[in-house]
């Protein structure tokens, strides 16, 4: 990719929200975008057209972080009120609302088939959400990070979690192994490459690292 | 009667019967009279006059429920749309004790005040007199000899009398002579019923007299239009009109009789008084509008679109009003305070008293000064006369070097000046060149002896300072610097660090830029340039060649800025402490030069540059922290990243969703958490090496993970070092043989326990059978505690029954003799006691204690480390006591447990321990089936599962915790075997009875 072809204007300023936003997620083709913050709101906007075009209202705390199913049928959202949100997103009501962790819940995303939530909380733990169940308990605990979680990633097969211990983490589920990546600094947020070969972390230390999988 | 009634239609409401009221009544009266008397309380009625029941049951309506038991109210239920009360609520409510009395209360006080009804009162003298009954009450309620005169002589107290009411009503009005002007007209016919429809349609209204008039007025308006022909009014009737009485005179005296312009006076010094400017305005408008109070702000103007309401009016006035219209009414002309001399003074342009004239000079004159003559050219924008020279560029091209005077004070002196200037700009010299215009030691600046080497070495001082600025624009682009963490920042300004912080487990390899960026910043709080020169004559090490240079280039990098290795390149060959104290004296070395120069200059210079040059000293020598801190950095930069991997098991359901075949399908709940040692120990079975080398990496990470407190830390560490690794080598062995023992020789025992157990070496088996063991030894422990609380004695253990199976050497040697069993237990010992003792002395007290405890009285809810090294140290010296009892092997396991926990130094807490009191607890509430549920697999299994998440919550216990289980799982065996063996089938009876249950 050439230079000139990297986006240099700003295309559209998104106006509505009434304090600092924490997240903005696109959703999965790239049509619509999700912003969360700590208006406590999350809006869905058309950041093409500049369009605001739904706010979801719910959250007693700000909200941390956004996800969208690949159909854009569901949202789950979480935040300060330790509580994943499951929405519906034509009706803006909610589904379910997810709660047993024990802190903050920083991060949250929806596997490939949108039938799990994972949610990634201050209380050092991984939480699985059944979507598809009415229960509301955790199908899944993952608290081997000996620090609060602050980013989570997932894979068809696997889940990823980054640290404040400055652990970078895949669980995969296909074999039962954890993969433990110290990388010695706080990670603040993962993400992975298109390909699904690498992880890029942010860490605290104002370096990025790239890790091969 | 039925039948005819039907025929009948009738009207109103038929009378009722006599005899049926009076019987009610007689009744009534009767029962009243005393009839009822005699009857219990109980079946009394409480009836009405009426006779009616006054009470019902409660599901009868109870007491008179609602109306009369109906609805709420006289007219029943009726349809209301909501007004809301909201806006009225702060309004104050009429209130008076009417509205507390009840109706038979009301008609009572009715009853008592006589007074002529206003039917009747043709003339409205009653309702005059109590109208000015009413104010005279109010008059007397003001402050005492002050009659408020002006809204009195405003407002009257009047009503209208019902003679006025029907001649307005007939259509005469106010200042209209009685009498038919023009009857016959037809337009007046309608124009009288109109009048009259209106008229009776405000007849509800209070006849007030404001209100009728403006009705009046409205109604004149409404009429007159159309009847312009109507005849001015003569004044049929006159108004009588009360003047009362509002002065201290006596009666019928008149002050201004002789002087009737004073009167004239008074009167326009009443109207001034209530509004000195629009006086003749608001004379026009009282007589308008006729508001209640005259009182109005004095200052406070009305504008001529405004009305004149509540708000203008002067509540807190009354004394000024009494001040005007009493006090000076009686000696006017003497006193006269300014503003009224002021306002006598516009006044007399009015109109002047009569029989007065102005005066051609007043004896009062205000003095005026005229304003101050501003200068033609005087600019309202201030210009600063010498600019600020220190942005300016300095000319690269200088005056030519000048050699410096001879006077030696002078050119000190010269130098002095040179520098402040160049820091301070122009301006300073400019000021100072003014200031000692004739001090002729300053001459060089009027360009007198010594200008050419003072402009010179002003150059210089320019130069100097472009230079440092340009460093310190280098050094803020330089990449270290912008990341100024919160940390490096503290460590900067000298804070004292955050206890997290300075213990930090992983010294980063940020923690190392940090140094740098100290030192860096302090570089650029310094003036390398200024220095720089300074030091080269300065050799304070001149006797070792070696170390001069070595101090040449640290003051060179100290200066200079910029990064620089961790170590120093020349000194290499020389050992780390001395390369602390080498570095330390070089600190001090560099300070006192640094003090030398700047103790210099400042006898040179005057007190001002003194000021100005102590700014930003080298402050931020290194300590002896950051040292130890850079060797940490060495390790970690090659630690970081490291990747370790361990087992997870999904759970089920998670598989399910994520469409992932469930890799531990069809196997038992996951076991607790391996963590590093035991996993790579499970995993490699031949690890002896690798697993020392894993030992000893371990070893280092958690001697800089977890803080030094005690002082012998690190230097003891050191030298146990060797020991520990050598003890480590043994104990890591032996978990192996212990498994090996368990699972291979034993089986044959445990088979039916443990189905899953097999002698084929799956890894996963392994981890099963881990978690097995582990559960086992759980209720190895339970037993124990258990027989030890009921009193029995437990069956000898046959000490060695796994003996054989150990092909260990090592291991042999310590379980076969006890003396050298003991002699490696001395030897482990010496930092345990040291450890120990500066807690807690043992003494048999403690030993004493301990037994208690072990009999599973203790309540204590967490042992705290200090009370479990305690309690180790007790165990292992009452199992020396009572050798007998107690295997050598256990010896050697609490030896070694209490070892491991030196070596982690106290975060550890006795898990163990912990475990078998609580079992123990858990025992004591029942108590019934007590002695042989406890190797039950399931119910420990689900314990377990349990607390997995604490035990993996604290990933350094945990690791080491395994290591202790299999120590444990060692001696709880031969219990179990003994004793277990006999009870198996009674227990996993009763265990599946309790499942069923």
């Amino acid at each position: 990719m050439s230079s000139a072809e990297l986006p240099r204007k700003e295309a559209n300023v998104l106006r509505g929200h009434e304090g600092a936003v924490l997240a903005a997620r696109f959703n999965a083709d790239g049509n619509y975008c999700l912003s969360c913050g700590k208006d406590r709101t999350i809006r869905l906007w058309n950041p093409h057209r500049g369009l605001h075009i739904k706010t979801y209202k719910s959250h007693g705390r700000e909200v941390r972080d956004v996800h969208v199913t690949p159909d854009n049928s569901k949202l789950c959202s979480c935040g300060g009120d330790r509580q994943i949100f499951y929405w519906d997103v034509a009706t803006g009501r909610v589904i379910r609302k997810f709660r047993g962790h024990d802190g903050e819940v920083n991060a949250v995303k929806f596997n490939e088939y949108s039938s799990v939530v994972v949610s990634a909380g201050y209380d050092q733990s991984l939480r699985a959400w059944d979507c598809r169940s009415h229960s509301t308990e955790p199908i899944q605990i993952i608290d081997s990070f000996s620090d609060s979680v602050m980013s989570v990633c997932l894979t068809k097969t696997e889940i990823i979690g980054g640290s404040v211990d400055g652990t970078v983490r895949t669980f995969d589920i296909r074999i039962g192994r954890e993969v433990a990546d110290d990388l010695g600094q706080p990670v603040n947020c993962i993400s992975m490459s298109n390909d699904g070969n690498c992880i890029l972390a942010s860490c605290l230390d104002s370096k990025l690292r790239l890790l091969d999988r | 009667m039925d039948s005819d009634e039907e025929d009948y239609v009738f009207y109103g409401t038929p009378i009722e019967r006599e005899e049926e009221v009076t019987s009610r009544k007689k009744k009534a009266v009767a029962e009243a009279s005393g009839q009822l008397r005699t009857l219990p309380s109980w079946k009394q009625e409480v009836r009405d006059e009426e006779g009616r029941r006054r009470f019902h049951g409660a599901f009868t309506g109870g007491y008179s429920a609602g109306y009369f038991n109906t609805v709420g109210s006289k007219e029943g239920w009726t349809p209301q749309t909501f007004v809301s009360s909201r806006k009225n609520r702060a309004e104050v409510k009429q209130q008076s004790i009417f509205s507390f009395l009840d109706e038979d209360e009301k008609s009572e006080l009715a009853g008592q005040s006589l007074g002529t009804s206003s039917q009747f009162d043709t003339f409205g003298f009653t309702a005059a007199e109590i109208a000015r009954g009413q104010a005279e009450k109010e008059q007397q309620k003001r402050p005492s000899a002050i009659p408020g005169p002006v809204p009195d002589e405003i407002v009257l107290p009047a009503t209208e009398s019902i003679g006025v009411k029907l001649l307005l009503k007939m259509g005469w009005r106010r200042g209209r002579s009685i009498k038919d002007s023009h009857a016959n007209s037809v337009y007046d016919v309608k124009r009288e019923a109109r009048k009259a429809f209106l008229a009776f349609s405000s007849d509800d209204a209070k006849a007030q007299a404001a209100d009728s008039e403006s009705i009046q007025g409205d109604l004149e308006n409404y009429i007159e239009q159309p009847a312009s022909d109507e005849v001015i009014s003569s004044q049929g009737t006159c108004v009588y009109g009360l003047t009362p009485k509002q002065d201290l005179h006596g009666l019928g005296f008149d002050p201004y009789k002789n002087a009737p312009e004073f009167r004239e006076r008074k009167r326009s010094r009443i109207s001034d008084n209530r509004d000195p400017e629009y006086g003749k305005a608001l004379s026009v408008k009282n007589s308008l509008f006729g508001f209640k109070s005259g009182k109005v702000a004095p200052g406070f103007g009305i504008g001529a679109l405004e009305e004149l309401d509540a708000e203008d009016e002067d509540v807190f006035a009354s004394d000024y009003d009494f001040e005007e219209t009493y006090v000076q009414e009686i000696d006017e002309p003497s006193t006269k305070s300014m503003v009224d001399n002021k306002r006598k003074l516009i006044k007399n342009e009015r109109g002047v008293l009569l029989g007065f004239r102005l005066a051609s000079n007043a004896d009062y004159q205000p003095e005026r000064f005229d304003p101050p003559l501003v200068p033609k050219d005087f600019v309202p924008c201030h210009k600063f006369a010498g600019p600020l020279e220190t942005d300016h560029k300095v000319p690269d091209a200088g005056p030519p070097e000048v050699s410096p005077p001879e006077d030696n004070n002078l050119k000190l002196l010269i130098d002095g000046v040179a520098t402040l200037v160049a820091r301070c700009g122009k301006l300073f010299e400019d000021i100072s060149r003014e200031k000692n215009q004739s001090n002729p030691l300053f001459s060089f600046l009027l360009g007198g002896n010594g200008h050419d080497y003072y402009v010179r070495k002003l150059w210089e001082a320019r130069q100097k300072r472009a230079d440092q600025k340009k460093h310190q624009l280098d050094g803020k682009a330089s990449p270290s610097l912008p990341k100024l963490t919160a940390e490096s920042r503290g460590k900067i300004l000298g804070e004292r660090p955050l206890e997290r912080s300075s213990n930090d487990a992983n010294p980063s390899v940020a923690s190392s830029d940090s140094i740098h960026l100290q030192y860096n910043l302090s570089d650029t709080f310094t003036k390398p340039a200024s220095f720089s020169e300074l030091p080269e004559v300065v050799k304070p090490f001149k006797e070792d060649p070696a170390k001069q240079e070595r101090f040449e280039r640290f003051l060179k990098e100290k200066y200079q800025g910029g990064l620089r290795t961790t170590q120093f390149s020349g000194a290499v060959n020389l050992s780390e402490a001395a390369r602390a104290r080498e570095r330390l004296d070089f600190e001090a070395a560099a300070e006192a030069i640094e003090k030398g120069t700047r103790g210099k200059e400042t006898k040179t210079s005057t007190q001002h540059i003194a000021e100005f040059l102590t700014t930003g000293g080298m402050r931020f020598t290194s300590g002896g922290l950051e040292k130890a801190e850079d060797t940490h950095a060495d390790i970690s930069k090659e630690m970081y990243p490291k990747r370790g991997e361990y087992q997870w098991h999904p759970s089920p359901m998670l598989c399910k969703r994520f469409d992932l075949i469930d890799p531990y399908m069809g196997k038992p709940p996951p076991a607790p958490r391996m963590r590093s040692k035991i996993d790579t120990l499970i995993f490699t079975p031949d690890s002896v090496t690798a697993k020392n080398v894993e030992e000893t990496t371990a070893d280092n990470r958690d001697s800089f993970a977890i803080p030094q407190i005690d002082a012998q830390g690190i230097s003891k560490d050191v030298s146990d070092k060797e020991i520990e690794v050598e003890v480590a080598v043994e104990n890591v062995e032996r978990p192996v043989d212990l498994y090996k023992a368990i699972f291979s020789d034993d089986s044959d025992e445990e088979e039916d326990a443990i189905p899953i157990v097999n002698k084929v070496e799956y890894p996963e088996k392994k981890v099963e059978a881990a978690n097995t063991a582990l559960n086992r030894l759980m209720a190895g422990d339970f037993l124990e505690s258990l027989g030890k609380e009921l009193g029995l004695e437990l069956p000898p253990d046959p000490p060695y029954s796994t003996n054989k199976a150990r092909p260990s050497a090592s291991q042999k040697v310590v379980n076969e003799n006890p003396g050298n069993d003991n002699v490696l237990h001395v030897e482990a010992k010496p930092p345990l006691t040291t450890n120990v003792s500066s807690e807690c002395p043992i003494n048999p007290a403690v030993l004493h204690d301990k037994e208690m405890a072990q009999d599973g009285r203790q309540k204590k809810n967490e042992p705290i480390d200090g009370d479990s090294a305690k309690s180790r140290v007790a165990e292992i010296v009452s199992s020396k006591n009572n050798n007998d009892q107690v295997n050598p092997e256990k010896i050697h396991q609490e030896d070694r447990k209490v070892k491991t926990r030196r070596r982690s130094s106290s975060t550890t807490s006795s898990s163990e321990d912990e475990r078998s009191r609580r079992l123990s607890r858990r025992h004591r509430h029942r108590s019934s089936d007590s002695d042989s549920d406890s190797s039950s697999d399931h119910r420990h299994r689900s314990r377990s599962r349990g607390r997995r998440k604490e035990s993996s919550r604290e990933k350094s216990r945990s690791s080491r915790k395994h290591s202790k289980h299999h120590g444990h799982r060692s001696r709880v065996s031969p219990i179990r075997s003994h004793y277990g063996s006999e009870k198996e089938g009674l227990e996993s009876k009763r265990e599946k009875h309790r499942r069923r249950s």
